[in-house]
């Protein structure tokens, strides 16, 4: 009974990242990982983001490691990071999906909510955190803070500023970064 | 509790005295020690003594009777209510279905029973599908408790909603199929234990909706989704029990690993003992399976222990000194642990006569009297040798 269930598992796996010719190692991390409700659980996500990925972004573990994800995330049309693609890492606890993953920009982006270290500030990402929340959501969170920057809340008070008395000169600086870092 | 289990065993014995007792309670009360006296016949009276109920538990009990057979068709009438809830008019069941959802209530019912007879003539499932299909695209996509009434079908049938029931039912936080789902007070579903170490390490909201959940209500099983899961999705479940099964055993193994060590002792001794005559290897499983039943019991661990250990090397003296070599180090430890007294020895001793008088009425009750204190006599000698045994390594 579980065997057909689990080789199902591993073929949608190596179905949907071919890429990857690590085919060895990932069985070997499967074996490990199936007793852990953490890491099936990641196994779960990935599988449907590969399946159903959400629009302008994707993300997948970086090597042999679960508990370590890579991710993207393109520049939302109609903001000054438009074209710009930016990379997080993101790290799962060992106790995901009960504690939040942590997400940091591996791409400098001008915004007041991520500093210069790639930290982001995103409530979902701390408190408010849930188990029934997903990557998927977490991306889509990000993504819509390209749009809406949240300046009440900031990680860098210096460009929340900016960000409420000219919207015109952030959004150009935005732009400017865009264009040099994330292109 | 108590007094309500010895009810049954107290009214068919003496009906009379019964009615009369409920006819007048206060009288009971009035009289008392004159008025019980004449109460209960001689023959109550003297299994009441055997029973070892004195005369004040009975005239309490004699006071409870009154309402007990009441409170105990109250109860099966629930238990009905819940599993089969049969069309009354009742003021209860109104209420009942109020406090419920609307959805949930009228569909949960017919759901299980129509799930149940599906599965009962597996002939009649091909003609039937087809109909099902039809009622499936008259439903609503947005109402799962209507959608799983709508697939009384196997899942092993390619049906266009099943992966949307899969999305349906399957467990936010695990993201796999409910497993004992639990429904929090705002609606939600997750697995029981999803949510049990949801509310331990992300507090007591709602993983779906954030709102404040009593803790109560967060450990029952929903009963009706759980049954439509398990019709749904006899595999995942099977799959998730195979695994939860696995889990626990490697756990418990951890957890203790004396008693592992144990029972690999006790094969390996009986393994020793094979040329035991079988009515004898009978009695020692007989008696293995009393003293587990115990197995905190330090006195009766050692018990078996000794008298496996006596038994092997009364059979085969080489292979029991090499198991008593070997059982010494368990017996140190034992006794390490908990230094045995000289009443423990006594008790030992006792407990181990009373075994022996209990396994000769129960083993040996169709047997010719020649074997019976064959096996008496042996079990004494075993007996014997225990205790010196024990009283040896405990020297040592």
């Amino acid at each position: 009974m579980t065997k057909p269930a689990a080789g199902s598992v591993a073929g949608m796996l190596t179905m949907t990242k071919p890429s990857a010719g690590s085919l060895a190692s990932r069985s070997t991390w499967v074996s490990t990982t199936s007793v852990s409700s953490s890491g099936k659980r990641i196994q779960r996500e990935m599988v449907e983001l590969n399946l159903d990925p959400p629009p302008g972004c994707c993300a997948g573990p970086k090597g042999d490691n679960l508990y370590n994800w890579v991710a993207t995330i393109i520049g939302p049309p109609g903001t000054p990071y438009q074209g710009g693609i930016y990379f997080l890492d993101i790290t799962f606890p060992c106790d995901y999906p009960f504690k939040p993953p942590k997400v940091v920009f591996k791409t400098r982006i001008y915004h007041c909510n991520v500093d210069s270290a790639g930290n982001v500030s995103l409530e979902i990402l701390k408190d408010s955190w849930s188990p029934a929340l997903t990557i998927t959501k977490v991306l889509q969170a990000l993504q819509s803070i390209f749009t809406k920057p949240d300046p009440y809340n900031p990680l860098v008070p210096g460009i929340a500023h900016l960000y409420l008395q000219d919207e015109a000169k952030h959004a150009e600086l935005a732009a400017e970064w865009t264009l040099r870092f994330a292109k | 509790m108590a007094r309500q289990q010895e009810e049954p065993k107290q009214s068919p014995r003496d009906p009379k005295v019964r009615a009369r007792e409920s006819s007048d309670p206060v009288k009971v009360v009035s009289n008392g020690t004159s008025g019980d006296s004449s109460m209960f016949s001689p023959r109550f009276k003297s299994v009441a003594a055997m029973a070892g109920w004195d005369e004040e538990s009975l005239l309490i009990a004699s006071l409870v009777v009154d309402d007990t057979p009441e409170r105990q068709v109250k109860y099966k009438k629930r238990s009905d209510l819940h599993f089969k809830t049969p069309p009354t008019n009742s003021s209860r069941r109104k209420r009942r279905a109020q406090r419920r959802s609307p959805i949930s209530m009228s569909v949960s019912v017919l759901n299980l029973d129509d799930d149940e007879e599906t599965k009962k003539d597996e002939s009649g499932k091909e003609k039937e599908e087809p109909q099902i299909i039809v009622n499936k695209e008259k439903e609503t996509g947005d109402d799962k408790m209507a959608e799983s009434s709508g697939v009384s079908c196997p899942p092993s049938s390619n049906l266009p909603c099943l992966d949307k029931l899969r999305d349906e039912l399957s467990c936010a936080i695990c993201l796999e199929i409910c497993f004992e789902p639990s429904t929090t007070p705002c609606g939600h579903s997750f697995c029981k234990k999803c949510l049990r170490s949801a509310a331990d390490k992300c507090g007591k909201r709602c993983p779906k909706c954030r709102q404040l959940m009593t803790h109560s209500r967060s450990c029952t099983v929903n009963t009706v989704l759980w049954n439509t899961i398990q019709l749904l999705f006899p595999q995942e479940v099977e799959a998730r029990k195979a695994a939860g099964a696995l889990n626990s055993s490697g756990e418990a193994v951890r957890q203790i690993p004396e008693k592992a060590f144990y029972n690999t002792r006790s094969v390996q001794s009986r393994r020793a003992s094979s040329g035991v005559s079988s009515n004898r290897e009978m009695t020692m499983r007989r008696r293995r399976v009393i003293l587990s039943q115990d197995e905190e019991d330090d006195d009766a661990a050692l018990a078996i222990r000794l008298v496996q250990n006596t038994e092997a090397e009364h059979q085969n003296p080489e292979q029991g000194a090499y198991n008593n070599h070997r059982s010494i180090r368990p017996l140190r430890a034992s006794s390490s642990r908990r230094i045995p007294s000289q009443d423990g020895d006594a008790a030992l001793a006792l407990r181990l006569q009373r075994e022996e008088f209990m396994e000769a009425f129960r083993v040996n009750h169709g047997q010719s009297g020649s074997s019976l204190s064959l096996a008496r006599a042996n079990l004494r000698a075993m007996t014997s040798r225990a205790t010196s045994h024990r009283a040896t390594t405990r020297h040592l």
